[in-house]
């Protein structure tokens, strides 16, 4: 093992990782395949777009939105789930995380993926990926209402896959770590842990918060569109779903980034030969990740003027934060590891090493588009794909490439060969870079991002940029080949001699089950939840449900007081019912984070008017309506009293802010 | 209409270009250092003096950068004797409330959709995208624009709204006068 890790490592990387086992590879593998097989086709999807601007191809101007919406679509979903396997493979040497509950995850992303191709390939939706509403509803004739409930209905799937992907991995670090506090490294940081979590940990714990909140907003909107799919006159606010749809969509984008950044901080070391220790400047980094990632988000509605304005500072302010946590830390540290290391230049490690200087270029392409008097003239102009491109394809993507390729050198136990070590990484910077800036020079020139035809003149710039992208498939090409190569190798290697597979360490075997505690922990904890339950009975009575009538968003908020009465009750009985309780302290079982993913959702689907309208003239049936909604709210307050202290008060408090945010946005029927 | 130019855009290149440029040479410098064997704690002894100036550095770009932008924001203050256009975006037209308007008129374009968002783009007779609001179903954004320069200014959608986007376009002239 030492000789193979000499090959494709740095000589000190046994020292500082353990052997990945079988699922860990497997699930690598998997994820990362899948996430780069889908980077493949929609990166000929996005090569076909750029020849037509540049009038070379004549796509029509339909199946150009079409290709443009899958793949916006496809490539964030490529990504997501293989960066989704990355971390999956370095978090789990410290944190026992099930093999099952991946391919859940994975099983649901799949799903999603496949309604996404249906619905744009035969139902020709094209309202772009971000389903801005009421787009997606206005087709000019283009698609069918059908195909817009696929296409939100996959997009819900891939959102459940990596909602439940959080809910695992945050239930798992703070089974393994002794809680929330500890697995963020606040412990540490308040100078009462001695032995913090590695920074992947880290990392993954705070993707999981900030994927649990952007998948609860996300299905907050996905779902009152797919309402609106079954109740036409369903009216939902423009403002209000900008602001979920772009909270949702920038938090999906930009933790892919800092999922791979937690794959990158376990993958570095391998071939710098020092260790990526968890630091205070980096758990402060991580917190102020936290909070900018949710606040930055508004910079997507610089030119909606009618947006707040306290809003628009907070996200000017924040998306020119959020790039110091990178530059100071992340970037940072990684070069200092680098730095005078004598690092393993393999394929694996050029490609990780190149990442990081997409993500620093990119990432000052976006800081510059976050000041709000530069975003006036850059605002949905090619700037916006050049700079997301850089980060996202030279950045991310290149990690992606490196996480499969070292995979690929390992089980080869060789390196790749050194004529595509130099060709691919050449290829493919060449290439991308050229590409990036044909839409940065476009961009500043006032170009529309999005548009099938470009302005008379600039047909120019999307001639270089396909070029470029040419050079970089080529590039993409070599590395494909070279992946094969390997991959003979790999198999020549298991058939002469059977892959040695480290076993499962005792602290990966089993969760530390009982260290999540309950969400309600004494008498007066569970007392007050009873109250509280108590005073949500009021959204029962008469009066006031007649006095809600007086329009949909009241009646839809007095719903969510019944949803709210019975999460409280579901809490309650989760932890205050001798029998129920020893069951769910047995730690977060399947059924408990099924719950409280799904019965949010349905509870929001089951809030459409042409759904319970029919039940409002008989009373009794009106009353059993009202009680299916608490009963609802019970399931999702079962769930989240299995859940644990921290993430079951968590979900619980984000299924009842999910049916309050409906209330707000959603009307008509 | 073939684009061109303006000031802002071309400091945003100059801008980015250099610092691009820059962080190139440096991934470069530090990719070339990475055949040398030097003790961990050197790197560390040095990169953390160098980590604190650089995070101070950051930090007083920020509050320059951010803190200096809130002074020149495009948002309508609302109260000024401004003429209005009326400007309604639908899939894929403009309708605008004046076909020509006199130079040097202060213009407060009120902006909205009847049908999906879309965005209300104008570019200058140069071709100089001069500022951008989106048109939202049941919302009114108000933009406030000097049209100094006489000629033919072109509106295009900057926001995608649907099979013929790329055609949603309209013409509004400044004259002499």
């Amino acid at each position: 093992m030492e000789a193979l890790a000499a090959q494709v490592a740095h000589p000190k990387a046994a020292e500082l990782a353990p052997e990945p086992t079988a699922a860990e590879r497997r699930v690598g593998w998997l994820f990362a395949g899948t996430g780069l097989a889908l980077f493949a086709a929609m990166g000929l999807a996005g090569l076909t777009m750029r020849l037509t601007q540049a009038d070379v191809i004549g796509v029509s101007t339909s199946w150009f939105y079409r290709l443009m919406t899958l793949h916006g679509a496809g490539m964030l979903t490529g990504a997501l789930l293989a960066m989704m396997g990355g971390l999956w493979f370095v978090l789990r040497q410290t944190v026992p995380l099930r093999l099952e509950r991946a391919l859940w995850s994975y099983a649901a992303i799949l799903a999603g993926a496949l309604a996404v191709v249906a619905a744009v390939l035969v139902g020709g939706f094209a309202a772009g990926w971000t389903f801005l509403s009421p787009l997606p509803f206005e087709s000019a004739g283009e698609w069918s209402t059908w195909a817009t409930a696929a296409y939100l209905g996959g997009l819900s799937l891939v959102g459940v896959g990596f909602f439940l992907f959080c809910l695992d991995v945050l239930t798992s670090v703070v089974g393994a770590y002794g809680g929330l506090a500890r697995a963020l490294g606040l412990r540490f940081l308040a100078g009462r842990d001695d032995a913090p979590p590695p920074p992947q940990v880290i990392a993954a714990t705070v993707v999981s918060l900030e994927g649990i909140l952007a998948s609860a907003v996300g299905t907050t909107i996905l779902m009152a569109l797919i309402g609106r799919t079954i109740d036409s006159n369903v009216e939902i606010d423009a403002l209000w779903a900008k602001n979920l749809t772009y909270f949702f969509g920038h938090s999906f984008a930009n933790l892919i980034i800092y999922l791979a950044a937690g794959m990158v901080y376990a993958l570095v070391p391998r071939y710098a030969g020092r260790p990526w220790k968890t630091t205070k400047p980096l758990v402060l980094g991580w917190m102020a990740t936290l909070v900018l990632v949710a606040t930055a988000y508004s910079h997507h509605l610089y030119m909606d003027f009618v947006q707040p304005g306290f809003a628009q500072y907070v996200s000017t302010t924040a998306s020119f934060a959020a790039a110091l946590p990178v530059a100071v830390v992340t970037i940072y540290t990684g070069m200092m590891l680098v730095w005078g290391s004598r690092y393993r230049w393999t394929l694996a490690s050029t490609l990780l090493y190149l990442g990081f200087a997409g993500w620093a270029i990119g990432g000052t392409g976006a800081v510059i588009d976050s000041v709000i008097p530069l975003n006036f003239f850059l605002h949905n102009t090619l700037w916006v794909p050049a700079h997301f491109h850089t980060y996202l394809m030279l950045g991310v993507v290149f990690w992606l490439m490196a996480f499969v390729v070292h995979l690929a050198e390992r089980a080869a136990g060789r390196p790749a060969s050194r004529l595509a070590t130099i060709l691919a990484p050449a290829g493919m910077v060449l290439g991308g870079y050229g590409l990036v800036a044909s839409w940065y020079l476009s961009g500043a020139l006032g170009v529309p991002r999005r548009y099938a035809v470009h302005f008379p003149g600039t047909q120019g710039y999307s001639l270089a940029g396909s070029i470029a992208a040419a050079v970089f498939a080529v590039g993409f090409v070599v590395l494909l080949v070279e992946l094969a190569a390997l991959g003979r190798e790999a198999l020549r290697r298991r058939r002469e001699r059977p892959v040695e597979h480290a076993s499962e360490p005792p602290a990966r075997a089993a969760n530390r089950s009982g260290v999540l505690g309950a969400p309600l922990a004494d008498e007066l904890e569970l007392g007050s939840v009873v109250a509280l339950a108590t005073l949500g009975l009021v959204a029962f009575l008469p009066a006031v449900v007649d006095a809600s009538e007086a329009s949909p968003q009241w009646h839809h908020l007095d719903h969510a007081g019944q949803f709210a009465f019975g999460a409280l009750l579901g809490l309650a009985l989760g932890c205050g019912v001798g029998p129920l309780r020893r069951r769910l302290a047995r730690g977060p079982s399947a059924a408990a984070i099924w719950a409280v993913i799904l019965a949010p959702a349905a509870m929001l689907l089951a809030m459409v008017p042409g759904i319970y309208e029919a039940l409002e003239d008989r009373s009794a049936l009106h009353l059993l309506y009202h009680v299916g909604i608490s009963a609802l709210g019970v399931v999702a307050g079962l769930g989240a009293a299995g859940l644990g202290r921290g993430v079951g008060r968590l979900a619980l408090v984000l299924s009842v802010g999910m049916a309050a945010m409906y209330a707000a946005g959603v009307s008509g029927g | 209409m073939e684009p061109s130019f303006g000031n802002p855009q071309i400091a945003v290149i100059v801008i980015f270009g250099a610092l691009s440029l820059a962080l190139a040479a440096v991934f470069a410098l530090i990719a070339a250092q990475t055949r040398r064997d030097v003790p961990f704690e050197s790197v560390q002894r040095v990169g953390y003096w160098i980590r604190k100036r650089w995070l101070a550095f950051l930090l007083v770009l920020l509050v320059a950068v951010v803190g200096g932008s809130l002074f020149s924001l495009p948002y309508s203050s609302g109260a000024d004797d401004r003429t209005v256009v009326r400007v309604s975006g639908g899939q894929f037209f403009w309708s605008i409330s004046h076909e020509r308007l006199p130079a040097g008129t202060r213009v407060r374009f009120d902006v909205t959709s009847v049908d999906v968002n879309h965005g209300f783009g104008i570019y200058d007779p140069d071709g100089r995208l001069i500022g951008s609001v989106q048109a939202m179903p049941g919302f009114h954004n108000e933009l406030d624009l000097t049209l100094d320069q006489p000629g033919s200014y072109f509106i295009g959608c900057l926001e995608y709204c649907g099979r013929d986007h790329h055609l949603m376009s309209r013409r509004l002239q400044v004259t002499e006068d």
